[in-house]
């Protein structure tokens, strides 16, 4: 009984702890958050619909961002990916490639934009170089996880034939891998452009530029309207993607 | 050993013991020598390492101790790039790529005496299309060819298996418990249709079952495993009969 309450017991402990230190039990300043939620609501309401032109030009910039990067980093995930599988490959080549992959994880997005920014210049090129390292490094490991559960009865059935690695990779591991393979692109492109909606923050391109201007001038009547920009064009990718799923991928789900 | 000299040995197996690492052995000195044409079936209660077996028949698997020869060349882990083409192999679940359609599957057979550049760009030449509809139709199962495999039947699937093995041109094609959960008719037809293509094509099956009804229908030898070694060339007195030149040499440990 008591080893199966130890664990629970020392994390609510340790949940405690840390929101003390972080400052969660300072009622008196939760208090006044809650009144300065109320003002800054009020403060967003009518969203100011003269910016549209302006926001919209720079919310244009964030989409195209996203799908050049995302796409541009699935292709280059694909190989990484194949190398970091451990049954293709010898043990040092999966391990390095995954190494490499973990490597670029490691690094956040807004990270990598002011690399790119540094190395390329400001502007949405930054940007999307920035999406596609990001979307490299969890991509590949991501797929790399995928291969390696491929039903190995069906490698064996067509490596038995004489077939080669890259044949293995092109006739078996791809098609039955493909639904998931797409859903991640599909994540990934959601998550994207969320993630560089705040990229211009350091002049890497997109709604970000804007999104701090209006921060810092307090203009939250023009900030709401971004806001809802982003929340369209999120519900209009969840479309896109909802119906990209029943398209491509319900109809394998048989069986 | 007993041999009568007649039939060309197509596989032969010398004292093979098999362990998955860190387990007991599995495979324990099993020797059996399978005549080249002929139809062996494996039998034996589940469990008892005839998948294993199979799989180091087909050079899947390696052994940890005796010897493989295929035609009287010896199978090891370096040679079996060269040796893979000579042997088919059909695992328990069929190991067909289900998002691809029936003739896509069959192509595979192909792959290994294609190169990459062409194949990998999906263009497969005529000559090999024709083969792969030719030996659909051999199986009864062409009509269904742009199918996607998800959409077929079990037996449906159990053809274009054969149909991508017999692509391949192998010498010899392991299947492991073939035919198994097809109800009997099903099965009796394709088993039929297999011998019909392994007579036109001269190839040596190995299958494992565990249908007495199946194996007397198709063996023309019965190896029974049990315990992981072959304890004898037949099961019971009909199949006695009809292998006369059973060329096993019962180990028992």
């Amino acid at each position: 009984m008591i080893s199966k309450l130890f664990l629970p017991i020392i994390t609510a402990l340790f949940l405690l702890a840390v929101l003390a230190h972080l400052g969660f039990f300072d009622w008196e300043r939760l208090a006044r958050g809650v009144r300065n939620m109320r003002i800054l609501s009020a403060e967003m309401v009518p969203p100011d619909l003269t910016i549209l032109p302006t926001a919209g030009a720079a919310l244009w910039e964030t989409v195209e961002m996203s799908f050049a990067g995302t796409l541009l980093g699935f292709l280059a995930s694909l190989p990484l990916s194949i190398l970091a599988t451990r049954r293709l490959f010898s043990d040092w080549i999966s391990r390095l490639a995954r190494f490499v992959a973990a490597g670029i994880r490691t690094i956040p997005v807004l990270l990598w934009a002011i690399v790119f920014v540094i190395l390329v210049g400001l502007g949405p090129l930054a940007g999307t170089f920035g999406i596609a390292a990001y979307t490299i490094g969890y991509l590949a490991k991501i797929y790399a996880d995928l291969f390696e559960g491929t039903d190995p009865e069906i490698i064996e059935a067509v490596q038995s034939t004489g077939a080669s690695k890259l044949q293995l990779v092109r006739f078996v591991i791809i098609p039955e891998t493909a639904n998931a393979i797409l859903a991640q692109v599909l994540f990934m492109l959601e998550y994207n452009i969320r993630a560089s909606s705040i990229l211009g923050f350091v002049g890497a391109g997109g709604l970000g530029l804007i999104v701090q201007i209006y921060l810092q001038n307090l203009d939250y009547r023009r900030l709401a309207t971004v806001l809802l920009l982003v929340l369209v064009i999120v519900l209009i990718m969840d479309g896109i993607s909802a119906w990209l799923r029943r398209r491509f991928l319900l109809s394998t789900q048989a069986s | 050993m007993t041999d009568n000299g007649t039939a060309p040995i197509a596989l032969n197996a010398e004292q093979v013991w098999f362990a998955y690492p860190q387990h007991d052995a599995v495979l324990r000195n099993v020797s059996l020598a399978i005549p080249a044409g002929k139809h062996t079936v494996i039998m034996g209660p589940s469990g008892t390492g005839k998948t294993t077996l199979l799989r180091v028949l087909a050079g899947i698997l390696k052994p940890n101790r005796g010897r493989i020869a295929v035609f009287d060349q010896p199978m090891n882990g370096r040679g079996q790039r060269q040796l893979s083409p000579l042997i088919g192999y059909i695992p328990q679940q069929l190991g067909l790529v289900r998002n691809l359609t029936a003739l896509d599957n069959v192509l595979m057979g192909a792959l290994g005496r294609l190169g990459d550049t062409a194949s990998l760009l999906g263009l497969f030449p005529k000559a090999e299309i024709d083969a792969a509809h030719a030996a659909l139709k051999m199986m009864g199962i062409d009509h269904k060819s742009d199918a996607q495999v998800f959409h077929l039947s079990g037996g449906e699937r159990q053809r274009v298996a054969i149909a991508r093995t017999l692509l391949q041109r192998p010498r010899i094609v392991i299947a492991d418990e073939f035919a198994s959960d097809l109800d009997l008719a099903m099965a009796y037809e394709i088993l039929d249709r297999i011998r019909d293509a392994a007579e036109q094509e001269k190839i040596t099956f190995i299958m494992s079952m565990h249908r007495i009804g199946l194996a007397r229908r198709f063996g023309d030898e019965v190896l029974a495993l049990e315990g992981g070694t072959i304890v004898r060339g037949f099961i019971g007195n009909e199949i006695l009969e009809t292998a006369p030149e059973a060329t096993v040499e019962a180990t028992t440990l």
